[in-house]
């Protein structure tokens, strides 16, 4: 018997054998999230218009952030213990739990899911935008919208409270502050892991031994805070066994980046974003289903370089980007519409690391080497790293895309562009915006400054290739 | 008040002084506010502290915004407009100027002026929880100021010299406290805007000169009968009151409110705090500046602050509570949604949140905001 939302999840790569088989889990979920055979229609013809559903590797990629929905939104009343961590946040410890937990939990960064499927698959991200502005995190004061969509996604019982939640305190302030905002509504344990990025400019990639002890011995609190609330105990042992799941996602997302080096670019960015933050925003599905899913969409995209397709002209100037939006494909589409091959900001362009020193906990060891690459240490670490991914993979642009209400971010607003443009040469664009909520910066908006910029790089590829 | 008045004298010829002083060979540490940066280690030091506290001015937030996009609290895009401009000749006096960073706001203002300008920039980190690893955390970072003021001037900070500029300061904070206290009286001796003017100037005054300063401040009120007020009792809290930023004080006071209480994380020196003066020193500046000190709202979780205004509001039988904010400071947005009903439940008081980016075009619509509440609470 056909359902309302087959014709979208065979869209987004699913089977018929498992709609049949999941169905009373898709229908609670769906029916939590309120969506309908209106929004499934929706989502169908957004899915279509703003995705390379050409690419089965790109369904099946949009099935893996589906399934991760459901799972998110069904977690508590399938019993699990639920922990939320924030965007950014240093990659693993949340894995390193899931790992000890097993099963009976679910890990995940809940704004980012949100952001990937209602945004990215529904088009329907802005009631609970709006749910998180009426519930404390009010509108006009460039407040993070990643933490109104959890904020929101909670006041509208459509994510669960969680057991426990733990902040990024060392790099945003935002974040731990929004994560208090709902313990003191929903009364979850709240762990804050804190640090201090009290850097002159200049000091990196000096990083005083006092600086690890404190951001490792915060990691350590948290491991012993999940102890205590969930009984379980995050070892180095534990920690190999969580970094052994992603070797394979971190291949297949190595394999993906490879490609993209063709000219044309042979898919948009909006896609390769899809693959490169599951690894930051789920511990589940994108572990046990999206190696898989980017391996498939690597095949799919050998043909297309071996037969010449791309998503722009064959010698586009390339941009490379630091953060796509995570809920809104159309803004990558508008670059590419302006003539930009958009390349993201590839893990592997990260700075070349000493090797780290051995410490004497796992959080210091953690702490040593996320420290060592750059984004958590200071503000010259960052446009330091951005500087090495810059002149290392000679792009003709880049395009500096800081979060208007991100503050780690949109503190780097003007000197970034300047650093990168006089160490590299390279024409950079500041881009005011917001990768979370496109209300005030749609593609629309940003059209005209892209489409300058885009101009002006391929009149400097002219004129160099006279 | 006479003392008050020479307070005023004293600011107006400070620079001179500073710069008097710098030709004999002292060293001039400008800090940003904050209540974090120990004053005790650069006197110990033989240098003279300035807190660089100048705000309400709208012109150094457009100057800003050459070097930083919009959407920074309002106080610390002044900073970066005033330090990118020399605009305040109190940038242009200091020779290193120490950051205390507490949030991303304050980071921000320390690498926009580092990347930018030619000062000599000396940030710090602080912390945002009250545990044993923040405290040594922030224990090192004033160890390393104390290194370098060392380091700059020459001269060894011994434990005879920062005692007894812990016990200079100690009394400055004691009279500061002690006058504050006298408007838990029913008649309030002296208004909101002179002590702001107390606290303001005692943020680049000369210690010794503000200790006698507030010394005679205090026989005077004791001498003088207070005079009558009617209004409505305002407790007055937010993120920084700047020197300079008196709009909303001026508007509570022309409302018919009466300030009886400041409580902010910048611009008020936190002369709660007493620093012990026997024992491990520096143990005694941490312990007295991270633990004692009431977090400001970038603290997480920030209950020990909201607690404490709860306490105020009640010690200073306050009608009222204006919550006045900067822009974009995110900590103390998120926390004024939910302290207005802790306040309402626990000490049934009700609050007015108000904001400011120190636009002239604000100021109608804050008088409108804030009559109406002085006049609600009036009733």
């Amino acid at each position: 018997m056909a359902h309302y939302y087959d014709n979208l999840l065979f869209l987004c790569g699913f089977e018929k054998e498992e709609i049949q088989t999941e169905k009373h889990r898709i229908e609670r979920a769906f029916a939590k999230l309120e969506l309908g055979p209106d929004d499934m229609e929706r989502g169908e013809q957004w899915v279509r218009t703003q995705h390379d559903i050409e690419l089965v590797g790109v369904r099946k990629i949009l099935r893996v952030w589906l399934l991760e929905l459901f799972d998110l939104v069904l977690a508590k009343e399938e019993g699990k213990k639920i922990v939320y961590y924030g965007f950014p946040s240093i990659e693993g410890p949340g894995m390193a739990i899931k790992t000890a937990a097993g099963d009976g939990l679910y890990c995940s960064c809940p704004d980012a899911i949100l952001c990937h499927t209602l945004g990215q698959i529904f088009n329907k991200i802005n009631p609970i935008l709006e749910a998180g502005e009426q519930n404390g995190l009010p509108p006009g004061h460039a407040l993070c919208s990643l933490q109104q969509i959890r904020n929101g996604g909670m006041a509208m019982g459509i994510i669960p409270v969680p057991d426990l939640i733990t902040g990024s305190s060392y790099y945003c302030d935002m974040g731990s502050k929004a994560d208090e905002l709902l313990h003191e509504k929903y009364g979850h344990r709240a762990v804050y892991v804190d640090g201090s990025m009290d850097s002159r400019w200049g000091e990196f990639p000096h990083i005083p031994k006092e600086r690890v002890e404190f951001l490792g011995g915060q990691l350590n609190k948290l491991f012993e805070t999940v102890k205590q609330e969930l009984g379980v105990e995050v070892t180095r042992e534990v920690w190999g066994r969580a970094m052994e799941t992603g070797i394979e996602l971190g291949r297949a997302v190595a394999r993906l980046q490879q490609i993209l080096d063709a000219d044309p670019l042979p898919i948009s960015s909006a896609e390769v974003e899809l693959a490169m933050i599951l690894p930051a925003a789920s511990t589940g599905r994108a572990r046990t289903e999206g190696a898989e899913a980017i391996s498939v969409l690597c095949e799919d995209l050998k043909k297309r370089v071996e037969s010449g397709v791309g998503v722009v002209e064959k010698g586009a100037p390339t941009v490379m980007t630091f953060l796509p939006s995570f809920s809104d494909p159309s803004i990558a589409h508008m670059m590419e519409d302006a003539g930009l091959a958009v390349k993201l900001m590839p893990a592997s362009a990260a700075l070349a690391m000493d090797k780290p020193e051995p410490q004497p906990t796992l959080g210091e060891e953690i702490a040593d080497r996320q420290l060592r690459m750059g984004a958590y240490h200071s503000s010259f670490g960052v446009v330091k790293l951005i500087e090495h991914a810059v002149k290392n993979l000679e792009f003709d642009g880049f395009i500096w895309p800081y979060l208007y209400n991100c503050r780690p971010l949109a503190l780097s607003s003007h000197f970034l562009k300047k650093w990168i443009e006089d160490t590299t040469h390279v024409p950079t664009l500041a881009l005011e915006m917001d990768i979370y909520d496109s209300r005030s910066y749609s593609a629309g908006n940003l059209r005209t400054k892209v489409e300058a910029f885009a101009e002006m790089l391929r009149a400097r590829k002219a004129e160099a290739n006279i | 008040m006479k003392a008050l008045d020479m307070v005023t004298a004293h600011v107006k010829n400070r620079l001179t002084d500073l710069r008097t002083a710098k030709k004999r060979g002292q060293k001039i540490i400008g800090y940003l506010p904050g209540g974090y940066l120990p004053e005790e280690l650069v006197l110990a030091s033989g240098s003279i502290p300035v807190c660089l506290a100048r705000g309400g001015d709208h012109s150094a937030v457009e100057k800003a915004g050459a070097y930083i996009c919009h959407w920074l609290d309002t106080f610390c895009r002044a900073q970066i407009g005033y330090g990118v401009s020399g605009d305040d000749p109190y940038y242009s006096a200091i020779d290193m100027l120490a950051v205390p960073i507490t949030d991303n706001h304050v980071r921000g203002v320390s690498d926009v002026l580092d990347y930018n300008t030619d000062l000599e920039l000396f940030p710090f980190g602080v912390p945002h929880m009250k545990e044993e690893a923040t405290l040594k955390y922030y224990r090192y970072g004033i160890t390393k100021l104390k290194e370098k003021l060392e380091e700059m001037t020459g001269t060894a900070i011994t434990d005879e010299k920062l005692r007894d500029a812990i016990v200079l300061c100690n009394r400055e904070r004691e009279l500061l406290r002690d006058i504050s206290m006298t408007r838990t009286a029913e008649k309030v001796p002296l208004g909101s805007k002179e002590f702001v003017a107390a606290c303001h100037g005692s943020l680049v005054a000369d210690k010794a000169f503000m200790v006698e300063t507030l010394e005679q401040l205090s026989r005077d009120l004791r001498q003088r009968p207070a005079p009558p007020q009617k209004g409505p009792r305002v407790l007055l809290t937010g993120s920084t009151l700047a020197a300079g930023d008196y709009r909303v004080l001026d508007l509570i006071e022309d409302s018919g409110g009466v300030v009886v209480m400041e409580e902010f994380a910048e611009g008020i020196p936190p002369y709660l705090l007493e620093v012990a003066s026997d024992g491990d020193l520096m143990g005694a500046l941490a312990d007295a500046y991270f633990m004692q000190r009431i977090p400001p709202a970038w603290f997480r979780p920030g209950r020990e602050r909201l607690e404490f205004l709860i306490r105020l509001a009640k010690d200073f039988n306050v009608d009222g509570v204006v919550w006045y904010q900067l822009m974009y400071r995110e900590s103390y947005k998120t926390e004024s949604y939910y302290f207005n009903n802790m306040l309402k439940k626990e000490a049934g008081i009700p609050m007015l949140v108000v904001e400011s980016d120190y636009g002239p075009s604000e100021t109608e619509p804050l008088r409108t905001r804030i009559e109406t509440f002085i006049d609600t609470i009036r009733r």
